[in-house]
């Protein structure tokens, strides 16, 4: 017999949850995505380099910039292309715009309804309409730097190899948008403190994340339980494999544990390197490390939007255009590597070119995929002593849960290995 | 006036357009009744629609049955973005072998169809908002005007106007840059010539395009009609009826 929830709600992408029952006892359970798969690295093939960041944010309409960053990333490891601090500086601004509107998305239009059980933001605005418009505010905020940026919040257009194709005279217009949607994002806090959330935790889940020297987001080595792998060595640490009731492919260590990526873990591995607003913000919600409470991402979410827009204002109130919006690029046959910390965590992508830089081969991991099993092992917990499951509670019970890991469901099912025998000629003039 | 917001094979960015309106969202759910939009609600119900947006192209055997059953079950139906206009990004696929994409990725489990394809290639179409994504402005035109009982107003253009408009100068003769502003249609407010690139034609073929002239007049910069086909095709509107024989 077998219990489901056919189509997840306010979650990104779509996907369902099937609980399998033995004499009306939970036996086995899975979180099915159903999304079909676009191909997108498939389409790479053959195609120059420099269609990387417009075609793989494609993949998903809520991070694209995650995409750009790590595409660019690889590409210029690749090609051995050292970028300024002072761009990479503003790649982090753009990068902290998208963790804003995700955030606040997730936030307050999918995660926070569930705190009031009401079905949607619409039916939340009714209950608390100031709260609902503090986080319309800040995910304008985010949005606005993105658009400043790359003209436009999802898909947007100036990120290229080696830099930006252009980019502002000046960001002073940006700065007071950004100190008020930090000084609503601060009271908020007041708000969200008074959240009540179940008791439950994750057992036996390791935190992984990126190590910078500053809080992880643009770059960096992979880090596990005191370790640090390159992202060259991803793929020795790491293990995707099929699953038959899912587009999306799972992820795990080589030496069979389950992982975890995305805000929950680098609040995890990296709290001390939080800006002072966030350390204040964390503690005024009793939030210290080891999180292992899926449920209070929400909370770590707001730390993470509060980090990111003080963050944020000091790069603006420092901005002076750089001399050029872009370093030269030269392509060679190469492989590359590019990681980065998407809104909902490590997105790793590895592409080989040719010597005039045409794709030979694409691999990218998203989060989503490497948080599935997280994501089953959490439910189970959930649900493995219940008796007489029933489609009602499933969805008032479980899908919290899976919402709250933030899953990006569009995302997941489209990473995958393409290997290229024939390289079409294709060259940009 | 029931609404009803789908998604099929996409990336989810159209959908949140939705989103970005904002207050505006809070007040038109005051006038109409969003019955189906699992994105935004845990709450769904699927009887019958006086409007529907449609995001995503088709590319199973289930989305095929299902955009049926939308189409019948709703009075005025839009296809909103590239996916569901041209067929997406996922369509340039359909210009290449898809048995080799499929199997270097998958092992056969999957019922995939080899072609991504608009949603008017299964069912009439009411209304096209263009984009990849769509911007809220046209949304916002949209809504407005259908709950006004107007027709919407939305550009028929070329990119090229609006550029002009912005005062920019043209990427082409300025920078020699490839363009695909003459063909394309207007909406996005030039973005790409803005920020000094060409234009990579996401928002679409105006209605007949001129490639014929488009390729001559490239011509002259030594842009071959293979290069032109390429970049088309991977222009996230490939497959869109007004140009995909010629590519």
């Amino acid at each position: 017999m077998k219990v489901q929830i056919e189509a997840l709600t306010r979650v990104e992408g779509e996907g369902s949850l099937e609980v399998f029952l033995r004499d009306g006892k939970p036996e086995s359970l899975r979180l099915s995505i159903y999304e079909p798969p676009r191909f997108i690295e498939g389409i790479l093939k053959g195609k120059p380099y420099q269609v990387i960041p417009d075609i793989t944010a494609r993949i998903c309409g809520i991070c694209p910039v995650a995409y750009q960053m790590s595409g660019v990333q690889a590409i210029e490891d690749a090609f051995c292309v050292k970028i300024p601090e002072d761009i990479e500086e503003i790649r982090r601004l753009m990068y902290f715009g998208e963790w804003v509107q995700s955030h606040a998305l997730h936030v307050f239009f999918l995660h926070l309804p569930d705190f009031f059980n009401v079905p949607s933001i619409i039916e939340l605005s009714k209950i608390d309409k100031g709260l609902v418009l503090a986080g319309m505010e800040i995910k304008r905020a985010g949005s606005l730097i993105i658009q400043t940026l790359g003209g436009r919040t999802s898909h947007p257009v100036s990120v290229v190899p080696g830099g930006f194709s252009a980019l502002p005279e000046s960001l002073s217009e940006l700065k007071e948008t950004l100190e008020k949607a930090l000084e609503k994002a601060l009271w908020t806090v007041e708000k969200l403190k008074a959240l009540n959330f179940p008791d439950f935790e994750l057992k036996e889940v390791l935190f992984v994340s990126l190590i910078e020297e500053d809080y992880p987001i643009l770059k960096g080595d992979i880090y596990l339980e005191g370790v640090r792998v390159s992202p060259k060595e991803f793929k020795s640490v790491f293990v995707e494999f099929e699953v038959p009731y899912s587009t999306a492919k799972h992820a795990m260590t080589k030496d069979g544990r389950v992982y975890l990526v995305g805000p929950i873990a680098r609040f995890n591995n990296a709290f001390e390197k939080l800006s002072p607003l966030a350390i204040e913000t964390a503690h005024k919600l009793s939030l210290e490390p080891m999180v292992k409470n899926p449920h209070k991402g929400i909370l770590v979410r707001i730390v993470e939007i509060v980090h990111a827009l003080e963050r944020s204002i000091r790069i603006v109130k420092d901005y002076k255009k750089p001399q050029k919006s872009k370093v030269e690029v030269v392509p060679k046959s190469s492989t590359g590597y590019g990681v980065s910390e998407a809104p909902r965590g490590i997105l790793w992508h590895s592409y080989s070119f040719d010597s005039e830089g045409r794709i030979l081969s694409a691999d990218i991991v998203p989060p989503t995929s490497q948080n599935q099993r997280a994501i089953e092992l959490s439910l189970w917990e959930l649900i493995k002593d219940r008796e007489n499951l029933k489609e009602d509670w499933l969805r008032d019970h479980a899908e919290p849960v899976i919402r709250s890991f933030d899953p990006c469901i569009s995302c997941a099912t489209h990473f995958l290995k393409v290997s290229l025998k024939d390289a079409k000629k294709f060259t940009l003039a | 006036m029931r609404v009803g917001v789908f998604k099929f094979s996409s990336c989810d960015g159209c959908q949140l357009a939705f989103f970005e309106l904002e207050e505006e969202l809070l007040r038109l759910s005051e006038k109409v009744q969003i019955q189906y939009f699992l994105e935004a609600s845990s709450k769904n119900t699927w009887d019958y629609f006086d409007l529907v947006f449609v995001e995503g192209s088709v590319s199973t055997p289930e989305e095929e049955e299902r955009i049926k059953k939308i189409r019948e079950s709703s009075r005025f139906l839009v296809a909103i973005g590239a996916c569901a206009v041209s067929g997406g990004i996922q369509s340039a696929r359909n210009f290449e072998d898809f048995s080799e994409i499929y199997f270097s990725v998958y092992s056969g489990r999957y019922e995939v169809n080899p072609l991504s394809k608009p949603l008017s290639d299964f069912v009439k179409v009411d209304l096209e908002i263009r984009g990849c994504p769509i911007n809220k402005e046209a949304l916002r035109e949209v809504l407005i005007a259908l709950l006004q009982g107007k027709s919407p107003q939305l550009p028929s253009y070329p990119v090229c106007l609006e550029c002009k408009r912005k005062g920019n100068p043209c990427v082409v003769v300025a920078k020699g840059l490839i363009c695909l502003g003459p063909i394309t249609v207007a909406g996005c407010g030039a973005l790409c010539p803005t920020f000094e690139r060409g234009c990579y034609g996401c928002y679409g073929p105006v209605e007949k395009p001129n490639l014929q002239a488009l390729l001559e007049g490239y011509s002259r910069l030594r842009v071959s009609q293979d290069l032109l086909k390429e970049l088309l095709r991977i222009s996230f509107n490939g497959y869109n009826k007004s140009i995909r024989e010629w590519l």
